[in-house]
């Protein structure tokens, strides 16, 4: 993906850094929460008057700042093939919003 | 007897869904519409630049703006909505959590409305985040590379959606139960 020249449309990777982060975030999160909602474990509250949904998005944010400054620090330099990435990102994205509706959670 | 027009909860409720969230989701929109409207093919002259870079605030504005309504929404509103009232009290007006599950009809309005909207608003601000970095590291390319244009405008999109989809069931919640 990374370091040859395809024949789709190329980017800079600082930007797909940016964009699989995202996704990567959303995932996280959603994961989080639904396994928080199977009871697999649960993720203690970090501002108690707010409840157990400030831990849980602290921790969606902690996977997506370390997931870009790991990306980050890849791609920056690197012009990379667009498509396949972004393309991850939105399914990533999409799968972060399945996983935090609620009535997903009741099937389980 | 003065009679207050509004609370201070309902005023921070309404700092909270107007003025970060209902202007974060006007700037998502604008910024979108410039993203998608004003793109041009080939090298960028002045003009192209300086639109680009203008558009550039636009999207960090939307961020912070989302930003804002994400981290007041949980750490500001959400507190007093999810109070537990004392014992034996029946006028629930004050607790809307217990006031909308104490009702078959709005229990919805919690366990899917707000519990959606507790989480769905943080990946539309890391996907505002995302947008405004990119709009921010690409500022001059942003309207003439393709690629960079494809990418912002559609995170932004997404953005929006989930946004409006959040805004949307608040709209529902603050109708019913509102903090007053």
């Amino acid at each position: 993906m990374a370091g040859r020249e395809p024949e789709g449309a190329m980017a800079d990777g600082a930007a797909l850094a940016a964009s699989l982060a995202a996704g990567i975030g959303a995932f996280g999160l959603g994961l989080v929460v639904f396994l928080n909602e199977l009871g697999v474990f649960e993720v203690p509250a970090l501002y108690g008057p707010a409840g157990g949904v400030t831990g849980r998005t602290a921790a969606g944010v902690v996977i997506w700042l370390v997931a870009w400054a790991v990306l980050h620090s890849r791609w920056k330099d690197r012009r990379m093939e667009s498509s396949g990435v972004f393309g991850l990102s939105l399914v990533l994205i999409a799968l972060g919003v399945v996983l935090t509706f609620p009535p997903l959670w009741h099937l389980f | 007897m003065d009679i207050p027009l509004f609370s201070y909860r309902s005023i921070l409720t309404m700092l909270h869904g107007l003025g970060a969230g209902g202007g974060g989701l006007l700037a998502l929109f604008a910024a979108l519409f410039a993203l998608l409207t004003m793109r041009t093919d080939g090298h960028p002259d002045a003009a192209v630049e300086r639109r680009s870079r203008n558009l550039r605030w636009l999207i960090v504005l939307a961020a912070v703006l989302v930003w804002g309504a994400v981290i007041g929404g949980t750490y500001i509103v959400f507190p007093p909505y999810r109070a537990t009232p004392p014992e034996g009290l029946t006028d629930l007006t004050a607790y809307p959590r217990s006031l909308l599950t104490s009702n078959p009809e709005t229990d919805w309005l919690h366990s899917f409305a707000m519990e959606t909207k507790e989480h769905v608003p943080w990946i539309s601000a890391m996907l505002a985040t995302a947008a405004a970095f990119v709009a921010t590291r690409y500022r001059s390319r942003i309207l003439s590379d393709r690629t960079i244009n494809r990418m912002t405008s559609a995170l932004l999109a997404i953005c929006f959606a989930l946004a409006a989809y959040a805004a949307l069931l608040g709209t529902f919640v603050n109708k019913v139960a509102p903090l007053e």
